[in-house]
């Protein structure tokens, strides 16, 4: 491993061998170029794991060694206690990908393109013409389902992509940036669908360059760039590898210097500055300190009229760790 | 294996819904039969040509000149009746419609001809003639061509001259009537066949390679949509995908290919004989053109890239065949028909419908297999350029 990683295993992971995927030391290499350098991870049931990082990093060769499509140069997949190689047939019943670039047959309908998919993955015809309504329901396309899907949004072609992945209810689903070109209406609705699935218990391997997605959704990160996984764990476990705090602002009017004072004494503040009508503090973790902050500048004589937090987020830290921007 | 059968069903009805195997593979070759019989229909079936009067004023005693009546009388292709008269006589007996064709050969032909000179023979045309006409008028100037090039030949190797007798037969020699005709027919390799029945023989084999290839482009087409990714993510053998094409391709090729010789043979009134002998032929042939799409496969990195190719090797192996017209089968044309799997077919089709079965195919079967062999032999040492993508 880079002397740069950081990494919290020890901290977030629990118990091994509920591990759904653990990818170990995984290099691939496409002539000169190393795509993808010692890459290791791991994510367990009803896990959310976010590979976060520009394009070209690395992400969608990562995923295509996890789901077997390629062989690693070095390295190794193991997915539900099993090794993935592209030659292994049962292994792959485990997986559910939804690939980067759409992955649909346009002349067949939502409905067509399900079930086909689904008899590829074996699901018997009664449990599959059953399983296909829910997905469908999941997914949100139930009334258009009999539509050919070349006359579809770009958002709805996106929403069946993640469906088809989702008909075998694999214990791993892989998602490789679904919400690429998407209306933020169609993005809601995908990122809703993902977040009730971990709920499911299925394990969720999520690749994206928006670091909104990545922390709203995932409950460890990765940061990855060129090839390499520069940091990982919770988001709150990376903005606070960067030195990054939180601010919540106060504005106001009243006795601001009572409320400062009255501020400081509270123990998760670290820094109190102010001036006449605003307060500016430092905090570690502002959400849950928040309450508290409003009742106690209230109590000290201050009428509010603003109340603002800032944290620092995944743009900061991926600046901070590789010293460039997420999105170019 | 069920998902095999999942992915072919999947695809044949792709096939039908997009009616592109309806098109290309029956409709086109059915139309093309049709275009290509009414180029052909002239030189097509002998009886159809009607017997034929011509006027003719030759000097009968010019040792060269009655060759040329001698060869119109000995066409096999066609009856023809010389009404021998004086020169000035032709042109009205052909005006009067007695006569097709006129030919008048002026006194000294031999003479002429032997200088090296271009002898004077002149042809007239009746109002009212046809096709008979034109092949007489084709075949006096092809035996005068000829006779002309012979004696040329002839004298430059003897100082002194041959005497008329000798001079005639070489003349004969060099004008037999059954050259023009052989080329006509071209029936090098072919025996059985009528040209009907090779035409249609033809256009079966040559778009059987393109219907095979449906197959191909399917596969092709999988990794274009991007399909192909998710095919491979799911509990399956990577070749049962490919394979699933190629079975695709197969089972269009032997629908079509059975289709057009029923519907051509019924069409152009073509027999191709014994039916188990036709079925067998039929599925060799398309398990050779399938073998070839491995090929393909393998080397095409994109759909059109594959059409291409395909387009070329069909109109490549399917000319050598014979598909558009028969080929003197000498030199490289040889070699191609000898290894050439559609040839072979319309080869075996000639067998057939000349009344041989099953035992006499030896030779075109054997060819057909020993060409998708080849083929999987080949596909398999060619790297898979789109492999990694
Ligand atoms: N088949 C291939 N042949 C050659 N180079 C490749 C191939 N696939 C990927 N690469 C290279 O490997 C690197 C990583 O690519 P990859 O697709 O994994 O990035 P990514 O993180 O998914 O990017 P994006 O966000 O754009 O999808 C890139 O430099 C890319 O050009
Ligand atoms: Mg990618």
């Amino acid at each position: 491993m880079s002397a740069k990683t950081i990494s919290n295993t020890r901290l977030d992971h629990p118990a091994a061998g509920a591990y759904v995927l653990e990818v170990q030391s995984l290099v691939r290499r496409f002539g000169d170029l190393t795509a993808v350098d010692d890459v290791s991870f791991r994510i367990a049931a009803g896990e959310t794991y976010g590979l976060l990082g520009p394009n070209g990093a690395g992400k969608t060769t990562t995923i295509s060694m996890v789901a077997g499509l390629i062989s690693p140069d070095a390295g190794s997949v193991v997915v539900a206690g099993q090794t993935m190689d592209p030659k292994k047939v049962e292994v792959k019943g485990n997986i559910g990908l939804v690939p980067q670039d759409l992955a649909i047959y346009p002349d067949l309908t939502a409905r067509e393109n399900l079930r086909y998919f689904g008899r590829l993955q074996r699901i018997g015809r009664d449990a599959l013409d059953r399983r296909i309504d829910e997905v469908l329901d999941l997914i949100g396309l139930s009334d258009r389902a009999g539509d050919l899907t070349k006359e579809y949004s770009g958002g709805m072609k996106r929403r069946l992509n993640i469906g088809i992945g989702l008909l075998h209810q694999p214990s791993l689903l892989i998602l490789d940036e679904p919400t690429v070109g998407v209306d933020p209406q169609s993005r809601n609705a995908i990122l809703e669908s993902v977040e009730a699935l971990s709920v499911e218990g299925m394990a969720v391997l999520y690749t994206t360059h928006y670091m909104e997605e990545a922390e709203r959704l995932c409950d460890r990160i990765g940061i990855i760039d060129e090839g390499r996984i520069q940091a990982e764990g919770s988001r709150d476990h990376l903005v606070r590898l960067t030195g990054g705090v939180d601010h919540i602002r106060l504005s106001g009017s009243g006795d601001i210097e009572a409320a400062a004072q009255a501020l400081r004494a509270l123990p998760e503040i670290e820094q109190v500055d102010a001036d006449r009508r605003m307060l500016m503090l430092t905090v570690h973790d502002a959400p849950t300190a928040v309450a508290r902050v409003v009742t106690t500048a209230t109590e000290a004589g201050v009428s509010l009229s603003d109340v603002e937090i800032t944290r620092p987020d995944l743009e900061s830290v991926f600046l901070h760790l590789t010293g460039k921007a997420l999105r170019d | 294996m069920r998902q095999l059968w999942t992915i072919v069903g999947f695809d044949l009805r792709q096939r039908l819904r997009d009616k592109s195997i309806l098109i290309f593979g029956i409709a086109v070759p059915l139309a093309l039969m049709g275009v290509l019989n009414l180029l052909l229909g002239g030189f097509d079936e002998s009886p159809e040509l009607e017997p034929v009067t011509v006027a003719a004023s030759v000097p009968a005693d010019d040792p060269l000149a009655p060759t040329i009546v001698d060869v119109l009388t000995g066409l096999d292709v066609m009856d023809v009746t010389v009404k021998d008269m004086p020169a000035d006589e032709v042109d009205d007996y052909v005006a009067d419609g007695d006569a097709a064709v006129g030919i008048t050969v002026d006194d000294g032909f031999a003479q002429t001809v032997s200088t090296g000179r271009q002898a004077r023979v002149e042809i007239i045309e009746g109002d009212s003639s046809g096709l008979e006409a034109d092949v007489v008028i084709s075949v006096v100037q092809g035996t005068v061509d000829q006779l002309t090039a012979g004696v040329v030949a002839t004298v430059a190797g003897s100082a002194e001259g041959l005497s008329p007798d000798e001079l005639a037969t070489v003349g004969r020699t060099a004008a037999t009537p059954s050259d023009h005709i052989a080329l006509i027919e071209g029936q090098a390799s072919n025996e059985q066949l009528s040209t009907k029945g090779t035409l249609v023989a033809g256009q079966t084999g040559l778009f059987l390679l393109f219907t095979v290839g449906f197959g191909v482009l399917a596969l092709l087409a999988e990794r274009e949509q991007g399909t192909m990714a998710r095919l491979q993510s799911m509990p399956m053998r990577r070749s049962t995908v490919v394979l699933a094409k190629s079975l695709t391709g197969f089972l269009l090729g032997v629908f079509a290919t059975s289709f057009l010789l029923t519907v051509g043979s019924l069409l152009f009134g073509v027999d191709f004989g014994d039916v188990l002998a036709v079925a067998v032929l039929i599925v060799t042939a398309v398990a050779a053109a399938t073998s070839l799409t491995f090929i393909v496969a393998r080397v095409a990195r994109t759909a059109e890239q594959a059409n291409v190719m395909q387009s070329i090797v069909a109109v490549v192996l399917g000319m050598a065949g014979g598909a558009f017209f028969p080929i003197p089968a000498t030199g490289l044309a040889a070699t191609i028909i000898d290894v050439n799997p559609i040839a072979a077919f319309i080869r075996g089709l000639g067998i057939t419908s000349g009344g041989g079965d099953l035992a006499d195919l030896g030779t075109p079967l054997s060819i057909m297999v020993g060409f998708a062999v080849v083929c999987l032999l080949v596909s398999r040492v060619i790297p898979d350029r789109a492999a990694t993508t």
